[in-house]
């Protein structure tokens, strides 16, 4: 079994002492594509947020071995831990190519920034198209792609995405899943919070439920997708 | 001739006014706080490169940039310590907070500096030239072209530099200048610093063209909030016209209507421009 990426110990969270999260366990190995679904509200984007060290959270959190519960977010993002979050976030009044620059704000290794670059504008052609546009006139497929291509510019070792495929067309979608497993397979391991539980368990090895702030079931999606009970409110069958 | 020499006066003055506007602008559009201590730090530079001049001997546009890293390290300090605790709160906040702070380096000035009036005076201080019969004073257009100089170097700093682009970022989503690596305590400290560094230039220059007293800083920080406003917050070069707007004005204020008139003038405009384009102007960078 591959080693343990991200180990996440009895994580509790929330906001202004409105607690969110409860003893959240979770672990994602190298190499995997983990899922973590569950409906509106449960606290997924709170636990990506966390665990990006964007929210103060108690419990344990471990990247790679190194507990970063007390690492400002800069120092995680530097440690390789990158988040795509919800709704994209770009910088609306940058060009696309000035977002991809801001994925590899933290890098040092300047000379290899041009490879990153024709990485992703292989990826994603309509970038290198779009580069000296405005992001925020991009359309939300693209501006999914260039929140996608910011964050492999930081070169992650742990990508956390958060609701790639709100919004968009299958055709994309099944786009932006292709993309994901070819990160994988250069080595990089990705944890999908995901709405859309089909797409998400299409390309993940494991999932995990959340409800209302827990872990209610975890296993292989293969597992998982056979469960009645997730069947019924995630697959709707 | 009279009207063209007013115009002219007006232009390089506005100069120096876009100058001070500049700094304003980019701690607003960036921190998104209205400093009312912009002027106070204006004077400050100001006395800062007068005493760099009478006191140590030198000359006053080499203490220009000496000035400049004083209280590009006042500022920085300043939010770091200070106003980073209170950045993100309501506006009324950092109104009170930036207010008070002019309040206190005024005072502090009174004590240090004395209440009376400054020039910052060198040998050449009188000379000028004549183009088709209009003066054009050298130190004047010394202060236009810094102002320009300054106004590019901010617009690099922004567009083509990577700490700038982080500092833009920090502007248009903090959430994700976060996630991306950015700690926006360093760049509000950097933004302010880099606010009261061209406040210092804007400062010292002030104090060669006209005279300082501890007092300046009220009518400074009105001035620049208005050519802010005017020149929008995005873009160096819009804000050196919002000033030149400013200056041409005053000066037109003064000739027609008599030189009583000219702080009159710039809230007149800030009216007027508040009333023609209300959400455009408050756009940030
Ligand atoms: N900034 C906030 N302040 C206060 N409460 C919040 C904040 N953000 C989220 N919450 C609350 O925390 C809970 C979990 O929200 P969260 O965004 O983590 O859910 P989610 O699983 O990501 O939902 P969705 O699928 O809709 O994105 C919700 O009850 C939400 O109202
Ligand atoms: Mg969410």
């Amino acid at each position: 079994m591959n080693e343990t990426v991200l180990s996440i110990r009895k994580l509790t969270a929330g906001y202004g002492g409105a607690p969110v999260l409860f003893d959240v366990d979770l672990e994602v190995r190298a190499g995997e594509i983990v899922a973590l679904v569950g409906s509106n509200g449960a606290g997924k984007t709170t636990l990506l947020r966390a665990v990006s060290r964007v929210l103060r959270a108690e419990g344990g959190i471990a990247f790679n071995g190194e507990d970063i519960l007390p690492l400002p977010p800069e120092k995680v993002f530097s440690r390789g831990l990158v988040q795509v979050p919800e709704g994209r976030q770009l910088f609306g009044a940058m060009t696309v190519e000035e977002n991809l620059r801001m994925g590899a704000f933290r890098r040092t290794d300047k000379r290899t920034l041009k490879e990153s670059f024709e990485h992703v504008y292989g990826l994603f052609p309509i970038l290198e198209e779009r580069r000296r546009g405005l992001a925020g006139n991009l359309s939300g497929g693209e501006q999914q792609m260039c929140a996608m291509g910011r964050a492999l510019m930081a070169e992650p070792k742990l990508l956390l995405i958060d609701e790639m495929s709100l919004g968009l067309a299958p055709v994309i979608v099944d786009q932006l899943l292709d993309v994901l497993t070819d990160i994988r397979s250069r080595g990089v391991t990705v944890l999908l919070v995901e709405q859309d539980v089909f797409a998400a368990f299409s390309v993940a090895d494991r999932g995990y439920v959340m409800e209302t702030g827990r872990i209610t079931r975890e296993g292989p999606v293969s597992e998982l997708g056979d469960d009645p009970a997730v069947r019924e409110a995630y697959l709707g069958a | 001739m009279l009207l063209v020499q007013i115009l002219v006066n007006g232009v390089l003055l506005g100069g120096l006014y876009g100058l001070m506007g500049l700094g304003m602008a980019l701690v607003w559009g960036v921190l998104n706080v209205v400093n009312l201590a912009h002027g106070a730090l204006i004077m400050l530079g100001g006395y800062l490169t007068y005493y760099l001049f009478t006191g140590l001997g030198i000359d006053p546009f080499v203490a220009l940039p000496i000035a400049a890293l004083g209280m590009f390290v006042i500022g920085y300090c300043l939010q770091r310590f200070i106003l980073n605790l209170i950045v993100r709160s309501a506006m009324l906040n950092t109104l009170l907070i930036t207010f008070g702070l002019s309040v206190v380096i005024t005072y502090l000035a009174q004590l240090l500096f004395s209440a009376d009036f400054r020039t910052i005076n060198p040998t050449y201080s009188g000379a000028n030239f004549a183009v088709a019969g209009i003066t054009i004073p050298v130190v004047s257009l010394a202060a236009f072209v810094i102002a320009f100089v300054l106004a590019g170097a901010v617009w690099w700093l922004l567009n083509e530099m990577t700490i700038g682009r982080a500092i833009r970022a920090t502007a248009q989503n903090l959430t994700a200048a976060r996630l991306y690596g950015v700690d926006p305590r360093n760049i509000y400290a950097l933004t302010f610093g880099i606010g009261a560094a061209l406040a210092g230039v804007a400062g010292g220059l002030f104090g060669i063209l006209t005279h300082l007293t501890p007092y300046v800083g009220a009518t400074l920080t009105a001035k620049s909030f208005v050519i802010a406003i005017i020149g929008g917050l995005s873009n160096p070069f819009k804000v050196i016209l919002g000033g030149i707007v400013i200056g041409v004005a005053e000066q037109l204020a003064s000739l027609y209507l008599g030189p009583t008139y000219i702080d009159v003038i710039s809230f007149g405009l800030l009216v007027v421009v508040l009333v023609v384009r209300p959400a455009r102007s408050l756009r940030a960078a």
